[in-house]
Formats: C-alpha cells, sequence, structure tokens
C-alpha cells in the first residue's frame, strides 16, 4: 500500500511537472505560442495590400479583416479594439499596422500598445506614404529590421498555468456533446487548477441552459451579465419573430436523440469546464480576472476564434463533429473531434483524433491527457493542422448582431 | 453487449454509443462504477437509455443537470426521449 501511494505521488508530481511548454517571454502579459511578425490589416480597403506584402516575404503572418469602414459608435469600438488586440496579441513579437489613413490606423496601433506596451509597432498608411508600391516597400524595410530583432528571441520554460486558453466548438454533431467537448473541458479545467485562464462562448449556444450555467458565476455581477447577455440574444430573436427555445431543439437534433434545448446547450457549455465563471467579456475584450471567462460573442466559427484570440488566447481548443477545417492566424487552433468519420473523412484538418473513446478503446482521462499533450507541443511551437495548411481566417462580428 | 456513456455520476439517463435492440444488455461506462442494464426496448445510437425508475414529473439528469422532466413513469432500461420527457422551458 505505501508503495502504491508513493508511486501515485510520483505519478501526480510527473503529472505536474510536464505541464510546462517552451514559450517566448513578453516584459508585461502572458508568454507567447509563437513570435510572428504580424501585417494588420486596418480594414478591408487594406487587404490587397497586406496581401501584396506578405507575399514578398517568408517571415510575416498576414491579418487580414472585413469591414472598418464607415463604422460608428459600439461597431466602430469593437472594431478597433479586436484589431488592436490581435495586434498585441502576445503570440505576436512586432506588428507593422497598414491603413488608408493615420487616425483609424492609429487607433488600432493605440489598442495593440495598451495591449502590449513592450511591443515595437510600426503604422504606414496610404495617405502619409504613397500608392500600393511605395508602402510595400516601406513595409518591406520595417519588416527587415523588425524581422532581425524577433529572430534573436529563444523559447523559455513557461507553465500551463500562465496561458489563456480559447475553447470553441463548431460543426457540432452527437459525438461533440459525448466526447470532443467534454474532453476539451476536461483539458480547459487544468489549465484553471494550474492558475490559467479559459475563455468560451457563443452566447446562442447557452441559450436555454442559461439558468444552469449561471449557477457557475463566481459572484451576482457575473450571473447577472450571464442571464442579460441570453435576454438580449432572445429578444432580438423575437423581434424577428423567431422563438429560440420554441424551436430547439430542431429536427435534426432530435433524430440525434437530443430531448430538450438545456441537453443541446448543456453539451455544448461543456467545452468550458466546470470551474466557476469569474468574468463575462464583451468581443475581443481583455479578461482582469484568471479563472473561467465567459465571452459574449456569436458562435460563428471565425468571427468566435477572433474573439477569442483578441481576448488574448494563446492558443484554441476546436472542438468538432462533422469538421471545420478553419483556424486562427495568430492563435494556433487545435481541431479535436470524436468523430470517426470525420478523424479519417478529414484527417488533414484534424489535430487530436479521439475516436477511440467512442470505439472504447481510450478512457476518457486517457483522452484528456492526449489533448493535453497536444496543447503542450503546441504551445512550444508545434505546428498545427491549420497553420500548415494556411487554412486560418479572421473576421470582426458586427457589434449589433454579437450573440 | 451495448455500450453507453453516462456523463455523471448523479446522472439518471446514459448516452448509447451504438444502436442497442431490445433485450440487449448495455455496459454503461463514464463514471468509473460497473453498471449493467438491459435494454427494456430498442435504442437508437446518441440516444438515451434510462439507468433507473424515473417516476412521472421527476428530473431527468444529465451532465449532473437536469436536462427535462418525465412526463410519465420510465422503467429502467427505457427509451428516454421527447415521447417521455420535456423541456423544463417550455
Amino acid at each position: 500500500m505505501a508503495a502504491r501511494k508513493a508511486s501515485s505521488k510520483k505519478a501526480a508530481a510527473k503529472k505536474s511537472a510536464s505541464a510546462t511548454f517552451s514559450g517566448f517571454r513578453r516584459p508585461s502579459g502572458g508568454p507567447g505560442a509563437r513570435n510572428h511578425l504580424a501585417v494588420i490589416s486596418t480594414m478591408d480597403n487594406s487587404n490587397p495590400i497586406v496581401r501584396r506584402i506578405c507575399s514578398l516575404r517568408k517571415d510575416l503572418i498576414g491579418v487580414n479583416t472585413s469591414f472598418g469602414r464607415a463604422l460608428y459608435d459600439e461597431d466602430q469600438n469593437q472594431h478597433f479594439r479586436v484589431m488592436g488586440h490581435l495586434a498585441g496579441h502576445p503570440n505576436v513579437g512586432a506588428a507593422i499596422v497598414v491603413g488608408l489613413e493615420p487616425k483609424t490606423s492609429g487607433a488600432i496601433a493605440e489598442a495593440a500598445v495598451k495591449a502590449s506596451p513592450w511591443m515595437p509597432i510600426e503604422v504606414v498608411t496610404v495617405h502619409e506614404v504613397g500608392g500600393t508600391l511605395k508602402i510595400t516597400s516601406k513595409a518591406l524595410e520595417l519588416a527587415d529590421r523588425l524581422s532581425r530583432h524577433l529572430s534573436a528571441a529563444r523559447r523559455e520554460p513557461c507553465e500551463l498555468g500562465e496561458i489563456t486558453l480559447g475553447t470553441e466548438c463548431g460543426g457540432s454533431d452527437t459525438t461533440s456533446g459525448l466526447v470532443s467537448n467534454p474532453v476539451t473541458g476536461m483539458v480547459a479545467d487544468r489549465v484553471i487548477d494550474a492558475g490559467g485562464t479559459v475563455i468560451f462562448s457563443e452566447t446562442l449556444e447557452i441559450v436555454g441552459a442559461e439558468h444552469l450555467l449561471a449557477r457557475r458565476a463566481a459572484d451576482a455581477k457575473t450571473r447577472r451579465r450571464i442571464l442579460a447577455c441570453v435576454k438580449r440574444t432572445l429578444d432580438y430573436a423575437e423581434s424577428l419573430g423567431v422563438d429560440l427555445i420554441g424551436s430547439n431543439p430542431t429536427d435534426d437534433n432530435i433524430a440525434g436523440g437530443l430531448s430538450s434545448i438545456e441537453e443541446k446547450s448543456l453539451g455544448a457549455v461543456k467545452k468550458g469546464g466546470t470551474r466557476p465563471i469569474v468574468e463575462v467579456v464583451g468581443v475581443g475584450e481583455r479578461p482582469e480576472n484568471r479563472g473561467t471567462v465567459f465571452a459574449d460573442a456569436p458562435c460563428g466559427g471565425v468571427e468566435n476564434i477572433t474573439s477569442l484570440a483578441a481576448s488574448g488566447a494563446q492558443a484554441i481548443i476546436f472542438s468538432t463533429g462533422i469538421g471545420n477545417p478553419v483556424g486562427h492566424p495568430i492563435a494556433p487552433t487545435i481541431k479535436v473531434t470524436g468523430n470517426p468519420r470525420t478523424a479519417t473523412h478529414m484527417a488533414e484538418n484534424i489535430d487530436v483524433n479521439l475516436r477511440g473513446v467512442m470505439d472504447g478503446e481510450i478512457s476518457y482521462d486517457e483522452a484528456a491527457e492526449r489533448l493535453l499533450g497536444e496543447l503542450l507541443e503546441v504551445l512550444g511551437g508545434k505546428l498545427t493542422t491549420s497553420e500548415l495548411l494556411g487554412e486560418t481566417e479572421v473576421t470582426v462580428s458586427r457589434a449589433t448582431l454579437n450573440g | 453487449m451495448g455500450r453507453a456513456i453516462r456523463m455523471h455520476p448523479e446522472d439518471n439517463v446514459a448516452t448509447v454509443l451504438s444502436d442497442v435492440d431490445a433485450g440487449q444488455e448495455v455496459e454503461v461506462e463514464g463514471t468509473g462504477e460497473q453498471i449493467r442494464i438491459e435494454a427494456g426496448e430498442s435504442v437508437p445510437f446518441g440516444h438515451k437509455i434510462a439507468l433507473a425508475a424515473i417516476p412521472s414529473k421527476r428530473k431527468v439528469k444529465k451532465y449532473g443537470e437536469t436536462i427535462g422532466i418525465a412526463t410519465s413513469a420510465i422503467k429502467p432500461g427505457m427509451h428516454v426521449h421527447v415521447h417521455n420527457i420535456k423541456s423544463s422551458r417550455r
């Protein structure tokens, strides 16, 4: 018995000792899982210039966007916040903001500096520098200097508890609620228990289970915010004549075995783990507290991972059933599925295959260890399928359509 | 032998991992306990099987939470779905 105790103690010590990765330490904020030189497009009209700049060097990550021009009020704030937080992301070592004119480009650079005061950030605009060829040439010159600076950085040992993990589910099916979401949630709990932050979101998908989720709120303010963002979503749908509670679960959900909206939403929220919810943030906002955070963001995959990355997630676990190839350019996105067909059919887009849980070959604990192991490796530099294939995309939600 | 997963120790239903026929034995995994139950009727893949008797108007629990209320008495081994439970939100 004594020997067994000692060995289990040893195993526990090994478990916690192994929850480390090699990352890029930053003067402030969490460590980087990447050290990108990011070229940030201020708005849609600058995307072609960013694409051209990135086609001419191998060391750049382009971050293009949708919309941006002629926005006002919260739509504009949200656009600048998200793009600024992507520029000032811990996985970015230096950024070049490319835009049409200095005012909006400056607002994005300002948000980036606020998030990461240590980061070298350059701004180039068409109105100041000149047309396509001139601005491209200027950006390439800047990239040369910044890239040499970044190339001197080295990875150092970091703890799992220093990171912010984003969790998302997309292309969901029966296997999502059974395997990939609960296993993602188990890894989320490991990150929280190590002292880290986990952000999960998709307001539309908590509808029906919000009363159950609200119980996990750490305080009354967080509880009220969870209920308020669901109410806003329900009210908006009602104003369009849609009864979200009454129309869920859908016929195909019922055919798949889901009996109530609570059951459907509970399966979706499993990806957020089980720990208390300490805060609710808006699209792309940085949390003020460590712990499990709910982001009031839409459930479209690209919009959602854009929000999670802007909120500071160094990596995202993307749980999928029927599959979805997309990832984020700044926050490496780990695709995990429990669906045996997807694991084969879309093998090149899947990072972690957990079909063994469905087949009875591996336990949930073993599945969680495998997913955690992959997360640590990816944080340490292993490329994800979406990074390798360039299947990465960014889009900023319109504030009026949040949730 | 059929297989099912119980997501939480408080759950009175489990989700079957393959189509189960009436009379078939089902091994229930997921919470570390050894549980076997005989299916009282056929249960399709991804659907739920009752692990205990659930009287009418009692809570049906999955993930350790209430996912609905029984609309009729459900015997152990029976298929649990929209024909015998309803959402507590309606």
